[in-house]
């Protein structure tokens, strides 16, 4: 396709679609689908595709199209669906499913603000509700490292040493139906980059079995010690991943982390999606002024990259982390992890601001001021509100 | 990086106009970015999009706070301060008619670029009336003042699939786009307002009204209107069909009888008699059945109180001749109207038709008594025997100050069947006068009754009452055709009496066996003057056949007798008779017009006595032209649960056939059920849909996404509270009844 204006949403539905069309040969590909804003005009276009071999299928509600993706992965068939917010949480006990079931789909989640009260707008919280359901999860800040995510996606769920399901963020309305300029894959290359998805463990008639039958303690616990272990090869698998992907498309996508201006830096400001993208500018525009000053765009975030992350924090001694979440009576999600990836390291100043919830615009502006505070502070205090209203 | 400002309202393609700009610049290898602040944006509801351009990749992705310009697709958005945060040296770009410069003060010292978008792109049919869509004419108007070509913006355009009237738009736009920079100093931007406190969910306004006055992005407004219901129109006598049933089904039965009594005064007769046109032409017939109107009328007559009567204010003094239903219902209206009124009748008793021709099972007598004493009860003198000729009429003109005739069909039909010995054929309606007065009986007889009227029912059904053995109607055309009331032959019918469709009557002997009627098959044919198939004679020879009867009864029809008045009188009703000198002289009922029902005749009453009282005081009753009737179409149907009819109670074929009881009481009881006519004539009531008349069922108000609706006492309806009223028109399709409906603002 080469180099197109999208909006995310055009993105997802087409590089979905190329990476389906490219299991033709194999058992195909099949979604269950439901529609809810922000992501409908992704099952529009998945509605519209005529795949060679594969279907989708319009089902009443969103635990249904997990449903039908369970069965369809079951059956050897590559899987998708996408939602977003109370449809995710419709579709919570089948996203435990396809976890459990280690079954490798991929899921967009364009996120927006679990309800009530009602609210359109982005916010992480609905993906990050599931960040105990098995799934890997990818945060994509641009169109580009949308399509580019979603391609890794399919190739690291369906690795052997994986065989989890991946969920692929990104953010509501700024990136899903935002136009902005991304270079589009050819189905050659897609097909070129995506080996034939084999399920090991699905249904064979000649080898008949029950999947998800009663276990005892000890079953169940081996079961979630293979599950980390699985998650623990993803970032391994996910460099493999991210050097096929090179070989073939001539460019080297971000893979768990991306760090600017860290290597000095003596604040580090922590944030994903476009958030991060806002801030790439900000940071700039201090180091234009002499600040040291850097930040790490976390994309990965399940498996959550703690060595990573430790590294690229390096030397630095003030961390900031932007949450567009929330977990009430806690802090921001992000934050959580972070301060566990911290542990060992009392001397860094980690500080949690709550940025955008319920999709507030974030403006150069709320950042310098982010900056300002940090630059103030000689400790950490509990997490800062930096909502426009607080 | 440029950053650009569109704000239009939803559905004038304000995101798209955003793409639009942005897919010009990337076809030039720019990098961009276009997007829309999704929220409220419903038609006609304030919209902001953004465009960024830059050569490096772009990675703000906020909301645009300084804009390089700003685009405005509709004027009516423009505010005061609405430019403050555009960057010095900025453009305005406004969909605008040159000539309407009313932002000027608003946006001093900035550079503005003006053109008509609305009109081109309306004149290209490009989106409605209402709501245009201005973005690709926009598109050419900005691509002039950005610097980019016609081409430029016309391959965007077509980068987005638009063709046709959309480049020819953007090409106007680029031509006649008007550029000017303002006099004055630019305004400084205003401080910004100290932060909005966020109401809490606990906080004791929470679901007031909300701040945003939504009316102003409303393109069509609700109206309350009232339409005419079918069966007002078509009720011969005028009554408020749709008032007086609503006022039964809320069980007011003195409000129902006042309505009634407006316009007729012989409710308790035509509940009984009338065959009810209204209830043909009932909305409700097309869901389950129609509403029985005739029953509800019987009902409020038994159950309401009747005003007590006025007496005569007036001077001029009225005469009527004639006291069957029209001229009863003229006196009665100009009695009420303060006229005094002498009423003169040929015949010994009082009310015409509605004594003579009607037989007792049908109308019972006390009935109708009580129903002439409450006119009479008016100041109305009544005179019976007095059979007025020609000669009278010079008197009555100079001792009244108006008179109405209304003498009736005073002439029958005849039929020539031949000489003969048998008994001479007797007119029907000799022969219902002489059953009333008790003195007939036909036991063990054939009668045969000629003619499809009802007449020909009445003498049929009254002459198996008096012991005929068996009666036979003869009729020449079907019973499609046959022009007595339907439920008049079913339940004749239903007594035994046979019909025998396409037979004519030929001769009438005298045999050894007794008479004999010969009889000829007939056959339907193309239409006649009276609009039903002509009757042909069949000519196949079984076509001929005998009837043996004892008697033959003749009901073809009656006309009137006009020798009352003088010679070449011109009968029109409403219209003063001329060259008569003294009092004018009008006309009416059957006499006039030959409709041939009770209503027909109230109604001309109740015309001859506005005419009358207009002639006399100048002062016109007459009601104004009607509403548009609220046909099927405007009822909603399945917002209706399907109810049968409360349960009639008629007597058995078996029992009424030998007697004069009346045939048909009412709401009571049907099989098994104890219910009163009081709770049969409710429920009825309600089945009644309103058509076109707001009833205040209140939906309107349940339905109103927005709750701008409110009962309103003083004008005993709804008032709609258009600060709010985004004119979504939900209102209108709640409904049921047609009584609401959108107009353009």
């Amino acid at each position: 396709m080469g180099r197109t204006l999208a909006t995310g949403n055009n993105v997802a539905g087409h590089t979905l679609a190329l990476a389906g069309e490219a299991n033709r040969h194999a058992r195909g590909c099949c979604a269950g689908a439901y529609p809810i804003t922000p992501q409908t005009e992704i099952i529009e276009f998945l509605s519209g595709f005529k795949f060679n071999k594969g279907r989708i299928v319009l089902v009443e509600s969103e635990h249904s199209a997990m449903g039908v993706c369970i069965g369809a992965a079951l059956a050897g068939a590559r899987t998708f669906t996408a939602s977003s917010s109370n449809g995710l949480a419709y579709m919570t006990e089948n996203i435990y499913a396809a976890g459990y079931y280690r079954l490798p789909t991929v899921m967009i989640a364009v996120n927006r603000t679990l309800g009530p009260p009602w609210n359109i707008w982005v916010d992480q919280g609905d993906s990050l509700m599931m960040r105990d359901a098995a799934w890997l999860q990818f945060y994509c800040d641009s169109h580009q490292d949308l399509a580019d995510t979603i391609l890794l996606a399919f190739r690291v769920a369906e690795d052997k040493r994986v065989m989890l399901p991946v969920i692929v963020a990104m953010d509501g309305f700024v990136t899903s139906h935002t136009q902005m300029v991304v270079d589009m894959f050819e189905q050659e290359q897609v097909d070129a980059f995506l080996p034939p998805c084999v399920i090991p463990h699905k249904l064979k008639h000649d080898h008949p079995s029950t999947f998800g039958g009663m276990t005892f303690s000890s079953e169940t616990e081996h079961h979630r010690y293979a599950i980390q272990q699985s998650m623990e090869q993803a970032l391994p698998v996910l460099e493999e991943a991210r050097d096929e992907f090179e070989n073939i498309f001539g460019r080297r996508p971000a893979g768990a982390l991306e760090t600017y201006e860290t290597d000095d830096a003596e604040t580090i400001l922590i944030a994903c999606n476009t958030m991060a993208r806002t801030l790439h500018n900000v940071v700039t525009e201090r180091r234009a002024n002499g600040e040291k000053i850097g930040m790490i765009r976390t994309k990965l975030f399940r498996p959550f990259p703690r060595k990573e992350l430790l590294a690229a924090i390096g030397n630095a001694k003030r961390v900031a982390v932007l949450d567009r979440n929330h977990s009430p009576g806690s802090g921001g999600i992000f934050w959580l992890e972070i301060a566990a990836t911290l542990k060992d390291h009392a001397d860094i100043l980690l500080q949690d601001y709550l940025v955008g919830l319920g999709g507030g615009d974030v403006t150069p502006e709320n950042i310098h001021a982010i900056i300002d505070d940090m630059n103030k502070r000689t400790t950490a205090s509990e997490p800062e509100w930096k909502d426009t209203s607080i | 990086m440029m950053e650009i400002t569109i704000c239009g309202r939803g559905g004038q393609g304000g995101v798209t106009l955003a793409k639009i700009i942005a897919s010009a610049y990337f076809l030039k290898g720019k990098y961009v970015q276009a997007f829309g602040v999704y929220a409220a944006e419903r038609s006609g509801a304030p919209i902001q999009a953004f465009v960024r351009v830059d050569d490096e990749e772009i990675t703000n992705h906020n909301q645009v706070q300084h804009p390089d310009h700003i685009v405005v697709l509709d004027r009516t958005l423009i505010a005061p301060g609405m430019d403050a945060t555009l960057k010095p040296g900025g453009y305005l770009i406004i969909n605008n008619p040159v000539d309407k410069t009313e932002f000027k003060d608003h946006f001093s010292g900035r550079k503005v670029a003006t053109v008509d978008a609305t009109s081109i792109a309306v004149a290209n049919d490009l989106g409605t009336r209402t709501v245009p869509i201005v973005n690709t004419t926009m598109a050419g108007s900005i691509a002039r003042v950005l610097g980019l070509t016609l081409t430029e913006i016309l391959a965007a355009l077509e980068h987005l699939g638009f063709t046709g009237p959309n480049k020819t738009c953007a090409r106007e736009a680029y031509k006649r786009i008007h550029i000017t920079t303002l006099p004055g100093e630019i305004h400084q931007a205003q401080a910004p307002a100290g932060k909005v406190r966020v109401a809490d969910i606990f906080d004791e306004d929470v679901g007031g009204m909300p701040k945003i006055k939504t009316g102003s992005w409303a393109t069509e407004k609700p109206e309350r209107r009232r339409l005419t219901p079918p069966c007002n129109h078509v009720c011969p006598a005028g009554n408020d069909v749709r008032g007086f049933v609503e006022a039964t089904g809320q069980a007011n039965y003195d409000l129902a009888l006042s309505l009634l009594l407006e316009t007729s005064p012989l409710p308790a007769v035509c509940g009984r008699v009338c065959p009810a046109p209204c209830m043909d032409t009932c909305n409700r017939a097309e869901f389950d059945q129609s509403v029985n109107v005739r029953e509800i009328e019987r009902a409020a007559a038994e159950l309401g109180t009747r005003p007590a009567p006025n007496r005569s204010t007036r001077e001029a003094a009225v005469a009527v001749v004639g006291s069957g239903p029209a001229g009863l219902s003229t006196a009665y209206q100009l009695a009420r109207l303060g006229y005094p009124v002498t009423l003169f009748e040929a015949g010994d008793e009082l009310g015409g038709v509605l004594r003579t021709g009607i037989p007792s099972y049908r109308l019972p007598r006390d009935v109708l008594d009580d129903e002439i004493d409450y006119i009479l009860s008016h100041d109305i003198t009544a005179h019976t025997g007095c059979q007025l000729k020609r000669e009278d009429m010079l008197r009555l003109s100079r001792e009244y100050q108006a008179v109405f005739i209304a003498t009736g069909l005073q002439n029958v039909s005849d039929l020539d069947l031949g000489e003969t010995d048998a008994p001479a054929p007797v007119q029907g309606l000799h022969f219902l006068e002489k059953v009333r007065q008790g003195n007939e009986r036909l036991d063990g007889q054939r009668v045969i009754v000629i003619g499809g009227g009802n007449t020909a029912m009445d003498a049929a059904r009254s002459a198996l009452r008096i012991g005929a053995s068996e009666v036979r109607v003869v009729y020449r055309r079907t019973r499609t055709e046959m022009p007595a009331i339907h439920e008049e032959i079913e339940q004749a019918l239903e007594e035994g009496i046979i019909l025998d469709e396409l037979v004519s009557p030929v001769t009438l002997v005298d045999s050894a066996n007794g008479p004999v009627l010969t009889c000829q098959g007939m056959k339907l044919g193309p239409p006649d003057d009276s609009g039903r198939p002509r009757p042909i004679a069949d000519t196949s020879p079984e076509s001929r056949y005998d009837l043996p009867c004892d008697l033959v009864i003749l009901a073809l029809g009656q006309s009137h007798d006009i020798s009352i008045l003088p010679e070449g009188s011109v009968i029109k009703e409403g219209e003063a008779l001329l060259g008569l000198s003294g009092a004018p002289f009008f006309v009416g009922g059957d006499f006039a017009t030959n409709a041939g029902t009770v209503s027909a005749a109230i109604g001309c009453g109740v015309r001859a006595a506005r005419h009358i009282h207009r002639t006399l005081s100048g002062e016109d009753l007459f009601p104004p032209p009607e509403e548009p009737i609220a046909s099927s179409d405007q009822i909603r149907f399945n917002r209706f649960a399907h109810q049968s009819r409360a349960a009639v109670k008629t007597l058995d074929p078996d029992q009424r056939r030998r007697c004069f009881d009346e045939v048909h009481l009412g709401f009571q009881a049907g099989p098994g059920g104890e219910t009163s006519v009081g709770q049969g004539a409710v429920s009825e009531a309600l089945r009644c849909l309103s058509c076109g008349v707001c009833n205040k069922c209140d939906r309107c108000l349940e339905y109103c996404p927005e709750g701008v609706l409110k009962r309103d006492d003083k004008t005993d309806g709804y008032v709609f509270d258009l600060e709010y009223c985004k004119g979504c028109g939900v209102c209108m399709t709640a409904c049921p009844r047609g009584a609401i409906y959108m107009a353009e603002l």
